[in-house]
């Protein structure tokens, strides 16, 4: 119905957005693996516990980790055949997570929860927290927790503006699930007995602003093109202009930030009866022959991704999880599609930066285009002379790590790098102190 | 597929911008290129010669300073950012040929070395090199003081059109100052033409910003005619005479010894106008490098008093929020 203009936020970069490479190709289904490697910690907080084991039969969709606490998700096999390992694996990005294997046998056997009872709030929590659901933009937070919060809030805001350069599956859902979107928009706002839904979609997606433009009770706001519009607080301001404070939560001014797989997978969830076992991603950079926008089912090894993609170029010098903002790097192919995966990406030495850093120039790049309003440089060099108190004084916990200053530091100095170390000792110092 | 390739690791972000510090020094010196060009015009081969001792020196000088810490000749090459031979250039551009031609070499090894690379090398030092090196051998050659050539070769002794303002006021033609036509100086600072023409390149390439110089510029100018009798007349004269534009794009706009926010830096440079108009009318002379001498050391202070907020900082909480 309504189309607006966001309000503008002066600080923030233009980053060459490359999401050419594959924004007007459709999502396609990628054919089941012949393993899976399902990780038992895809979300933030506690890993699962596994109640299959090894021999087991199971079915696509069936529950085979419990969530053990209340921050913490169910996991379920996106495969049909058997169990036949749950081992610790060491992933390329560096982590150590359990995983366990199932091998697929090619069938077809699911496993659909009951229809659901009825639409109350409670009732729909309690499918969404059955159904694994997470926040699928890259966090991971529980969306059952999420969608439970202690004061009631007024506003309901979906984040389209996927800001990070490259990725285009958010995009491509948007134009190609338009309602599923609107349906599981729906569901969220009822949990959380909201009327007002707002989605933010940056401006250089006219076909997803027009495509939402129908609904009569969502209203949509056009985003400036600019990272990071992406950032919960920073979506927040432009889409509401309202200004979380420092160190609190989207709650804390009365809204909810919602990201668009998420919501589709509550559709899925409530309507289709589904858990969530796939995700769609988007592998793309020019180290990869064919970039791509899949539906892949969790636990599919990244080899079997970049074999269906046409193989990597010999130039890639680079692999990333996620954008190429905010992506974790990793050092080989050994690693598995997990719920929060928003893409693979394969860059090529002209594309990302290995220069080593030199001395700061004192330019003051990172501080003029800091969203958060830090002063990045002093931050850093805090932490590198090892006082992390002072380092906190300069507000490095404000950090929402989005990788402006880095961006456009001419010394090419690794300050997300610093500032996430000095954020790391900050920690650690209060705890101690704690004790 | 190679199954054992390892690839390279970093931390994100994974794509950065173009921008590095050799960028922005290469092209601080192409900036510098048509003031050079015009001194070598007005002064002769003598000038290009001086500016080019005064370069290769400071190339030289760093090269030296970091062999006697032990470094490689590689190290070198690798580290390179262009940054001694911006410093290199301006000492040379700020002086006149008629000091002796080491006094270049020296004014620029004293930058360098002292500086410079004694407080850590490139964006370490505390004042701007190229003008401490200026003021170096202004104060070392003490008997050239007050001496100038005007274009042509011929030395005259006593008052620049700077130094005349304040005493007989201005009696000149505002184009010939704009270009430096005949005019007495350093090699430099005649042609302002040339110099507005590479800030103009520097400010479109975003190097600078080119409102600050502006503002010193025109706050030096309004001061200064309001401390001599409100003589608006004198406003583009003061402006346009002696180092000012010189040292407002090319030395003030130096990124090390300039505060590190937007508000720091407007403050900064309304003070260093102020400061340079006063000290102007106070000694009759031209001073502006000693103004950004002796504001530069007031860079950290201001640092430490103007801070961006963060954003959704609230007055109640302390320390930058948390």
């Amino acid at each position: 119905m309504s189309i607006i203009k966001g309000k503008n936020y002066r600080y923030g970069i233009h980053v060459k957005d490359m999401k050419e490479l594959c924004a007007d190709s459709p999502i396609e289904k990628m054919p089941a693996p012949k393993k899976v490697y399902i990780s038992m910690l895809q979300h933030i907080g506690a890993p699962a516990i596994p109640i299959v084991n090894v021999g087991d039969k199971v079915k696509k969709r069936q529950l085979i980790g419990q969530a053990s606490g209340v921050i913490s998700a169910n996991v379920f096999s996106s495969v049909c055949g058997t169990v036949v390992a749950i081992e610790d694996i060491v992933t390329s990005s560096g982590l150590k997570m359990k995983h366990v294997v199932i091998e697929n046998d090619g069938g077809d056997e699911e496993i659909f929860f009951d229809n659901i009872a009825d639409f109350e709030p409670a009732t729909i929590i309690e499918r969404i927290r059955l159904a694994g659901i997470v926040g699928l933009g890259g966090a991971g937070f529980p969306t059952a927790v999420k969608l439970s919060p202690s004061t009631q809030l007024d506003t309901l805001i979906i984040n389209g503006a996927e800001c990070e350069p490259y990725l285009n599956c958010d995009y491509r859902l948007m134009i190609e699930n338009t309602d599923d979107i609107y349906r599981g928009v729906k569901y969220a706002a009822r949990a959380l007995n909201i009327k007002k839904i707002i989605i933010g979609i940056e401006a250089n997606k006219p076909k997803a602003i027009e495509a939402f433009g129908k609904y009569p009770d969502v209203e949509v706001v056009v985003l400036k093109k600019q990272y990071p519009m992406g950032s919960e607080k920073h979506l927040i301001y432009c889409t509401t202009g309202r200004k979380v404070p420092c160190g609190k939560m989207p709650f804390d001014v009365g809204c909810c930030v919602q990201n668009i797989k998420t919501v589709i997978a509550i559709k899925h969830a409530i309507e289709d009866n589904k858990a969530l076992s796939s995700t769609v991603l988007t592998v793309s950079g020019n180290g990869i022959k064919t970039p791509k926008n899949l539906r892949i089912q969790i636990g599919t090894p990244l080899e079997d991704i970049i074999e269906y993609c046409g193989g990597l170029l010999d130039d890639t010098v680079k692999i990333v999880a996620g954008g190429p903002m905010m992506g974790k790097v990793m050092v080989g192919t050994k690693s598995y599609t997990r719920k929060t995966n928003s893409g693979y990406l394969f860059l090529t030495k002209k594309e990302t930066s290995l220069s080593k850093p030199s001395n700061c120039i004192n330019c003051a790049r990172c501080a003029f285009n800091c969203p958060m309003r830090l002063m990045p440089m002093y931050i850093e060099s805090a932490f590198l002379s090892g006082d992390y108190a002072l380092a906190e004084k300069y507000g490095a916990m404000n950090c929402i790590e989005c990788g402006s200053c880095a961006y456009n530091c001419p010394a090419k100095r690794s300050l997300v790098q610093s500032i996430n170390m000095a954020k790391t000792k900050i920690k650690e110092m209060k705890n101690n102190g704690r004790k | 597929m190679a199954e054992n390739k390892l690839y390279f690791y970093s931390s994100s972000p994974h794509v950065k911008s173009k921008t590095s510090t050799r960028f922005i020094m290469g092209n601080v010196c192409i900036a510098l290129l048509p003031t050079l060009i015009a001194g070598t015009i007005f002064f002769g081969w003598m000038a290009l010669l001086f500016v080019a001792i005064s370069v290769a020196s400071a190339i030289l000088s760093e090269l030296v300073y970091l062999l006697i810490c032990k470094k490689t000749f590689k190290y070198f090459m690798d580290n390179f950012d262009f940054t001694s031979i911006v410093t290199g250039l301006l000492v040379g551009l700020s002086l006149g040929v008629n000091y002796p031609l080491y006094a270049g070499a020296f004014g620029s090894a004293f930058a360098i070395i002292v500086v410079k690379m004694l407080f850590g090398g490139t964006g370490k030092n505390i004042v701007n090199p190229a003008v401490a090196g200026r003021i170096f051998v202004f104060i070392s050659f003490q008997s050239i003081v007050g001496k100038w050539i005007v274009p042509g070769g011929e030395l005259i002794t006593g008052a620049t059109t700077l130094t005349n303002l304040f005493q007989n006021g201005f009696s000149g033609n505002l184009l010939d100052l704009f270009l430096g036509v005949g005019l007495e100086g350093c090699i430099g600072e005649t042609c302002k033409l040339a110099l507005i023409l590479g800030a103009i390149y520097l400010a479109i390439l975003k190097i600078i910003d080119i409102r600050l110089p502006l503002i010193y510029v025109a706050v030096t100018g309004l001061f200064q005619t309001c401390l001599m009798g409100f003589d608006f007349n004198l406003f583009l004269p003061s402006i346009l005479s002696g180092g000012l534009i010189l040292g407002a794009f090319f030395m003030a706009t130096d990124y090390v010894t300039t505060p590190n926010t937007k508000i720091g830096n407007y403050v900064y440079f309304v003070a260093l106008g102020l400061v340079t108009a006063g000290l102007r009318v106070a000694t009759g002379m031209e001073v502006v490098s000693f103004a950004i001498l002796l504001m530069n050391l007031f860079v950290p202070l201001i640092d430490k008093f103007i801070r961006p907020r963060p954003f959704g900082f609230k007055k109640t909480s302390k320390g930058g929020g948390k």
